[in-house]
């Protein structure tokens, strides 16, 4: 206990948040927790922590009475949720006798007695705000005991069925499951409100705890499947975004977390334009050596980015993610070369892994991209034409009739479709041409305004540039709409898939001269 | 019809392309034969009687169901069933508690090895010990009580032991499951409560400890509630309220910020199991629940058997719609309340959910499918296949992309190869490619009763294909392509659809109709966009 307290002192004396929060912490060697939980007991441990705390204070400007006594109140739960776990560690623990068997019930129960006087202390004992970090840590094991309290349970009974006493008809075992969790998430709530709502000057206000505690809240819902609650902190944030430190002022960390939770929200209501943005950025922001959440980033971004450029990732970028290869690759090549059969096979054998990451419905339409190349292919083996004009020189042969692309389709999926869904299909080709332009120019945010506007002002953050490059998708796309940019005419650009239409009387398709595929360089 | 086979149908079908859909109410095939509506007949009179079939909801109005649960209904002390009153039981959602410290020295001290009773065993304890403290709080006095010289639970034990041995041999009074006992607010009595509303202590000045009234307090209770204003357990309620909110005001001058006030109240008593009816009509109006059921308005399984068989016929004779939804409502209500989870559970919410699918009641049908995928999930048995291809279907009309997603993710790979979620995949495969051709086709063969759901998608995925159409052919098509691609019954049904939206799309050339897809443009964009941002999932007729 010495040992917290002599910590304490210092943390108080140069106001360091972190320090102050690693004296919360439980995340310590059983020896530590023995001792802390072995200084006192249960009739003196009071006593014994308001001397504490009134003795360290005195190097330094006194402790106001009340937030001694609100700390004290911390300290003293979490003396008890250190006993709670040295209990739950049972058998392992050599100083077991002593303690009652607990669970991890228990242990939640009383970890958020710590939370709650913590969160009474900034209420109503004036703890400053340069402590949040005790916070973090309260909330950041909150939740992790949740998950264990949860486990331990679903473990040792099985659902009982007449549980859920509700007179309304909508009881759901699913939820049961989560019990904890969602009383983890309702008190990750009060810390997030007890942030938003500070008044206090920027300077020190507790508003700077909010990104961290939005990002466990964003974790918190996406574990037990509630992603959709996540929107109402983002609209709570949006809502207080006037009078709150930019995210670019938090810590990096923090702001990789928390594009990447945005993006994946925007992910999974299709907006894939707003994803790419996010991810994008968390992908800059991310520390290099994190190869885990560069993984996790680059699971959402690929996709996106095969939907929003119809790019796809290249081998070297995945080289140093199995995993990511292990999804990606073979899809990647299929699509590539426009084997229709392949592709369907590949998401077939993939699909549960696809299914649980929520990236299978956008891959599905990544079956375009591997048509609109088998059609390419069927083009081109149509060769050239003469010119009409006289002396010049060979075009390609633009009206190309159904039955051809009719049969590359046949073979390239190994059935037969009957002419109406091939042309079905070619409609589909030149239909979402125009529906993908309009959703990327619509787009000011997006990777491609960011780049052309840092073209346009030549050369403006040079670093901020090449770590945009530094991935090899965003280096394909760069290449890309240089070509583009020549004329200045990227905006007016369509992204499509096919240019031209379908004669149906005439039984043919007739093809763009300039540009059939666009973006494919024919 | 002149394009689609038709069916006799039980179901008014108009212009549904597929037999299979008329199978609404007779899909279970254990349709039960006894059914025997008769006597019960006879227990409907004056009160409850629905206005003659086809009557509007109006017609319910003169039912005493309007009134206060209680009004019209036998005093509860007749039914020993009666649930024991709870504070609070407004429908909030269960809150967990932080236990006072108080309380947690006395479940510590009742565990130390000093204390304990070999023949009282750990469970029984456990159960004890939950049922002293959740009365506590239940009746709000878990502040007050002293908990310090509370007896302990393997005392209390060895008192109610020796007390049902008493009760056993005398015979005096029935015994009452434990829990289900009218033994509200004795614990009111607890310590130096300076309430204001001493007319209920002075009622209960005489009542036992809180640890006496597993049992033996039934006959107390009876006498107790002779005084009018106790009648009504659940009228008590209110005043019980005011107490704990009191207390509540109390707790937060004292300065604690009021932090735990939200986690006082809970909503079900831990020691009350579910109401077991005791009402024997078979019909009864719905009516949304606020505080505790009472068991003479709650009809058993049994009962809901036959109100079941009745219903069925009423559905195939009258088509009321309304009268049967509301019907069908009460009987979940009933089920719900008597926790009764089982196969007929399931029946019940499968037949509901048909009704509401035919009659385009998705927001009912809704409700319906979300308590069928939670009870399948129990394990419970059921036509799993049929609605879950439904609850994709469902999905896709809402284009509810994140529930879709879930619904995948539940399937296993037999499930998948099974016809109607091989159906309903492939629908959704072929929006998600906007392959019309093929949804169409799909759309021809859906099986069961899924082509009600997506018939309501069907209007705008034609609207997308129009679009799709008219960006892709140039500089026209024939009219019956149309007809054909977009599955319309006949030219004229194609024809008037395209009308509908500009009457100049249309062009006769050689005694053929032409649809001039060359000159719409964007017409169709602007109302597709419409059709599909307008998808109203609460949608309840």
């Amino acid at each position: 206990m010495d040992s917290i307290f002599d910590k304490f002192a210092e943390a108080q004396l140069n106001r360091n948040g972190y320090r102050l929060a690693k004296t919360l912490s439980p995340d310590l060697p059983n020896e530590e927790l023995y001792s802390i939980w072995n200084s006192c007991n249960a009739h003196d441990v009071r006593a014994i922590l308001k001397r504490s705390i009134q003795n360290t204070a005195t190097g330094m400007d006194k402790l106001p009475h009340q937030e001694v006594a609100g700390w004290v109140e911390v300290y003293y739960t979490y003396w008890k949720a250190v006993g709670e776990l040295l209990a739950v560690q049972g058998p392992s623990v050599a100083y077991g006798k002593q303690f009652q068997p607990s669970s991890w019930t228990k242990v939640f129960a009383a970890w958020t007695d710590l939370l709650s006087a913590l969160i009474r202390g900034y209420l109503s004992q004036g703890f400053e705000a340069w402590t949040i970090p005790c916070l973090y840590v309260a909330g950041k094991h909150l939740r992790v005991f949740a998950i264990k309290a949860d486990d331990e349970r679903n473990k040792n009974s099985s659902l009982d069925i007449t549980a859920g006493g509700n007179f309304q008809d909508d009881f759901n075992p699913e939820a049961e499951q989560h019990a904890k969790l969602e009383d983890c998430a309702r008190q990750l709530q009060k810390i997030f409100n007890l942030c938003l709502n500070d008044r206090a000057p920027l300077e020190e206000s507790r508003k700077w705890g909010i990104y961290y505690v939005t990002n466990l809240q964003f974790k918190t819902y996406f574990k037990f499947n509630s992603a959709a609650l996540s929107k109402n902190v983002l609209k709570a944030i949006s809502a207080g975004r006037g009078d709150m430190p930019p995210l670019t002022a938090f810590p990096k960390s923090q702001q990789v977390t928390f594009k990447y939770y945005e993006g994946i929200l925007c992910f999974l209501e299709e907006n894939y334009v707003e994803a790419e943005n996010h991810l994008t950025e968390a992908w800059n922001l991310c520390h290099k050596d994190a190869t885990r959440n560069k993984e996790l980033i680059l699971t959402y971004l690929i996709p996106c980015h095969l939907l929003t450029t119809h790019t796809l990732p290249s081998q070297k970028l995945l080289e140093p993610y199995p995993r990511l290869q292990k999804l990606f690759s073979e899809l990647a090549r299929c699509i590539k070369k426009g084997e229709l059969h392949a592709f369907d096979l590949a998401l077939q054998e993939g699909e549960d892994e696809f299914v649980r990451r929520r990236i299978y419905l956008t891959l599905e339409r990544g079956r375009d991209i591997a048509l609109r190349n088998l059609l390419r292919k069927v083009f081109l083996a149509g060769g050239f034409e003469e010119s009409k004009e006289e002396g010049g020189s060979p075009v390609r042969r633009t009206r190309v009739p159904i039955a051809e692309f009719a049969a590359g389709i046949s073979l390239g999926s190994q059935e037969t479709l009957d002419d109406d869904e091939v042309e079905c299909l070619i409609a589909n080709m030149i239909y979402k041409a125009s529906k993908l332009y309009t959703a990327r120019s619509r787009a000011p945010g997006s990777v491609y305004a960011q780049l052309v506007i840092a073209l346009q002002t030549n050369g403006i953050q040079e670093s901020s540039f090449q770590s945009c490059l530094a991935s090899s998708i965003l280096a394909s796309l760069w290449r890309w709409r240089c070509l583009g940019l020549q004329g200045s005419t990227w905006t007016t650009r369509p992204l499509g898939l096919m240019k031209g239409y379908i004669a149906r009387e005439r039984g043919i398709v007739v093809l763009s001269k300039s540009g059939a595929f666009p973006g494919t360089g024919i | 019809m002149s394009a689609h086979p038709s069916s006799s149908s039980t179901i008014a079908l108009q212009h549904y392309p597929n037999p299979p859909r008329s199978l609404s109410l007779t899909s279970p095939p254990s349709q039960g034969p006894g059914y025997t509506q008769v006597q019960v007949r006879q227990s409907f009179g004056g009160q409850q009687t629905y206005a003659a079939a086809g009557g509007g909801q109006a017609s319910y109005n003169s039912t005493t169901y309007g009134a206060p649960a209680h009004a019209g209904s036998p005093a509860p002390t007749n039914y020993p069933n009666t649930p024991a009153p709870v504070v609070g039981q407004e429908d909030q959602p269960k809150k967990k508690i932080d236990w006072p410290i108080s309380v947690r020295n006395y479940v510590q001290r009742s565990f130390l090895p000093d204390n304990m009773d070999p023949s009282v065993t750990r469970a029984e304890m456990e159960s004890k010990l939950k049922e002293t403290i959740s009365q506590a709080n239940d009746s709000g006095v878990m502040y007050t009580v002293n908990w310090e010289t509370m007896p302990l639970p393997q005392q209390m034990i060895r008192e109610d032991r020796a007390r049902a041995k008493l009760v056993s041999l005398t015979k005096a009074a029935p015994i009452y499951p434990v829990g289900l006992a009218p033994s509200n607010n004795s614990m009111a009595k607890g310590k130096k409560r300076k309430s204001t509303d001493d007319k209920d202590l002075a009622a209960e000045a005489s009542s036992p400890p809180p640890w006496r009234n597993g049992q033996s307090q039934s006959l107390m209770s009876r006498t107790s509630y002779a005084s009018p204003e106790k009648r009504h357990p659940v009228e008590e309620a209110p005043i019980l309220k005011n107490v704990s909110k009191s207390q509540k005001d109390k707790r937060q001058k004292q300065g604690d910020g009021g932090y735990k006030s939200t986690y006082q109240v809970p909503t079900q008593p831990m020691n009350t199991g579910p109401v077991v009816g005791t009402c024997m009509d078979l019909e009864k109006r719905f009516l949304r629940l606020t505080s505790a059921p009472v068991a003479a308005l709650v009809r058993p399984e049994i009962v809901l058997r036959q109100t079941l068989e009745l219903l069925k016929q009423k559905w195939k004779k009258d088509q009321n719609y309304s009268y049967i939804c509301d019907q069908f409502k009460s009987m979940r209500q009933d089920l719900t309340v008597q926790g009764i989870k089982n196969e007929f559970t399931v029946e019940v919410y499968e037949i509901h959910a048909r009704i509401a699918l035919e009659k385009g009641d998705l927001g009912e049908y809704n409700q319906c499918q979300t308590q069928l995928k939670a009870l399948y999930q129990l394990g419970l048995k059921g036509k799993t296949i049929e609605f879950k291809a439904y609850r994709i279907l469902y999905f896709i009309h809402t284009a509810n992309r994140t529930a879709l997603n879930d619904a995948l993710a539940d399937l296993t790979p037999t499930e998948k190869k099974e016809l109607p979620i091989k159906h309903a995949l492939d629908v959704r495969s072929a929006l998600a490619l906007g392959n019309y051709h093929r949804f169409f086709r799909l759309y021809n063969e859906t099986p069961n009763m899924g082509a009600y759901l997506v018939d309501k998608f069907v209007g705008r995925e034609r609207l997308a294909a129009l679009c799709n159409i008219c960006k892709a052919y140039k500089p026209d098509v024939p009219l019956r392509f149309v007809t054909e691609e977009l599955y319309f019954e006949s030219d004229a049904e194609a024809a008037q659809f395209i009308l509908d939206y500009n009457p100049d799309l249309l062009q006769e050339r050689q005694e053929k109709i032409y649809f001039l897809t060359g000159k719409a443009g964007k017409l169709f964009e602007g109302h597709r966009a419409e059709a599909f941002s307008k998808i109203d999932i609460k949608g309840q007729i």
